[in-house]
């Protein structure tokens, strides 16, 4: 199982500065955020996907095509039987769970073309020169490369719980749950040891030294940044002035 | 701290991404056992377990795409780490392990709070946003919260705490005692929480479901975003305020 949505490919949108990938992102939901009528929204969408082909993202979208499916019918039912009522269909109700469905989607897409152009490294740097102490990206790097460490030590105990007898799939639900005890137990005992370990290395280190940090990441601005920065303006501000201008809301088009 | 926060997020995140596959709001949430980790974690490792539930959650929906919602999200399990260990403290002394019935009724009633107002503040936040009602994620939230939590943290406890104390790794072992707060701080913060929690999750339903309106909130949108954006504000404002004077 992969644990990230990141594409190593060499395409122009991955050599973005991070800030700038950071920023497009803020900008398609901003900008799928002012307009509500279905037929605004799809431009936008359509935007994404070509980037999406662009950034040779297309792997991920087949590997989440389900979540993107639920997402959408999942939205629009839910919207349809409670919009302005609990349980009981309306046609406005429809149409907002349509438009609603339609952003979700946007969103999730956009959501997945920033992951496969972007390493988790860089988003922590795009955080800390936004302004996020160090501490905070570092933790959250060091936590992502923890992740498939405690999921291969959770699956061997799972495996190792399987030796014993231990049968996972059996009874209602409170009785599953609990056989999660034995494998839980044991994979924050072995993390501990480990948190011990990483601390005094840390230490070691200097990590509390007060120093300024330094990082091998060197990420510079260039001409596609400026491109791409425009783009993201001139797309914020087209659907802001489509706000404005009332056009893009359900109840002045029906 | 900074690893114990790396380890919570990680462990957190690890046993979240595998139950991706089984959504139960789609996009949104999914059946989390993994949700008795910021319980547990917040009684034994206190702020690290509330940033870690936060940034946990956060890696995983690095898995499953980004989106506005997240920042609800991030909020919400910042929370759920940090209200049990904070109530919890500012009540008793006592080790939060089920020893009696009295000491198990205030771990129940203290991981109840946490769900509902992790609860809270996602199905406010994205029914805010217009994303799904909150009569249906909040709803949803809180029962996915609850069950594992109660079902899971208990034994869980009873188990790691000893072990835990034991390793002197338990916060306060870190951080140092605290100065006892006075009484009637830790009284009107606890109730504070717990009342500004309870309302907020009532009104939410009840705005929701358009069987009541905040008079501070009185408008009248199709979707009813303002009216549960602002008429949940000042109730989940003062859940904040009782765990700031925590």
């Amino acid at each position: 199982m992969a644990l990230t949505l990141y594409v190593a490919a060499p395409t122009p949108l991955h050599r973005l500065h991070p800030v700038t990938k950071l920023g497009l992102l803020a900008a398609f939901v901003v900008a799928a955020f002012m307009v509500d009528r279905p037929l605004l929204l799809v431009p936008l969408a359509a935007v994404i996907a070509v980037l999406m082909v662009l950034a040779r993202a297309l792997p991920n979208v087949r590997r989440l095509r389900v979540m993107f499916l639920l997402v959408f019918f999942f939205t629009l039912v839910v919207w349809t039987f409670f919009y302005q009522s609990v349980l009981v269909p309306t046609y406005g109700g429809f149409l907002y769970g349509l438009s609603t469905a339609i952003r979700l989607d946007t969103f999730l897409a956009t959501g997945i073309l920033f992951l496969s152009t972007t390493r988790v490294e860089e988003v922590a740097y795009a955080l800390g020169r936004l302004g996020l102490p160090y501490t905070m990206g570092f933790t959250l790097t060091l936590a992502f490369r923890l992740v498939p460490v405690f999921f291969d030590a959770a699956l061997s105990v799972v495996q190792a719980q399987r030796c014993r007898g231990l049968e996972f799939g059996r009874g209602g639900v409170v009785a599953r749950l609990r056989r999660f005890v034995p494998v839980i137990v044991p994979v924050l005992i072995g993390a501990l040891r480990r948190a011990d370990r990483m601390a005094m290395a840390l230490e070691l280190r200097g990590f509390n030294s007060g120093r300024p940090r330094t990082t091998y990441l060197r990420a510079r601005a260039g001409a596609a940044d400026v491109l791409a920065g425009t783009l993201a303006v001139a797309t914020v501000a087209t659907y802001v002035v489509l706000w404005a201008a009332g056009i893009g809301t359900l109840a002045a088009h029906p | 701290m900074v690893v114990l926060t790396a380890i919570c997020a990680a462990l957190y995140a690890a046993i979240l991404i595998p139950f991706k596959v089984v959504p139960l709001i789609p996009g949104i949430t999914e059946f989390r056992p993994a949700n008795a980790i910021p319980v547990v974690c917040s009684f034994l490792f206190g702020p690290a377990a509330a940033w870690g539930s936060a940034l946990g959650n956060l890696i995983g929906d690095f898995f499953g795409g980004l989106g506005p919602g997240d920042l609800f999200g991030f909020l919400a399990n910042l929370l759920y780490g940090l209200v049990p260990y904070a109530v919890w403290e500012a009540v008793t002394d006592a080790p939060p392990v089920p020893e009696g019935p009295l000491a198990s009724l205030g771990l129940l009633l203290v991981m109840g709070v946490a769900a509902m107002l992790c609860a809270t503040v996602v199905g406010w936040g994205l029914h805010l946003l217009g994303f799904h009602p909150f009569t249906v994620l909040g709803t949803v939230v809180l029962m996915n919260n609850l069950v594992v939590a109660v079902v899971l943290a208990p034994f869980l406890l009873a188990v790691l705490y000893p072990r835990v104390r034991r390793a002197r790794l338990l916060y306060r072992d870190l951080l140092g005692p605290r100065r006892p707060l006075p009484r009637w701080r830790a009284a009107l913060g606890a109730t504070l929480v717990l009342v500004g929690t309870c309302t907020a999750f009532a009104a939410g339903e009840l705005i929701a479901g358009g069987r009541w309106v905040a008079p501070w909130a009185a408008y009248e949108t199709a979707s009813r975003r303002l009216e549960v954006g602002l008429g949940l504000l000042p109730l989940l404002g003062l859940a904040i305020v009782g765990l700031a004077l925590l």
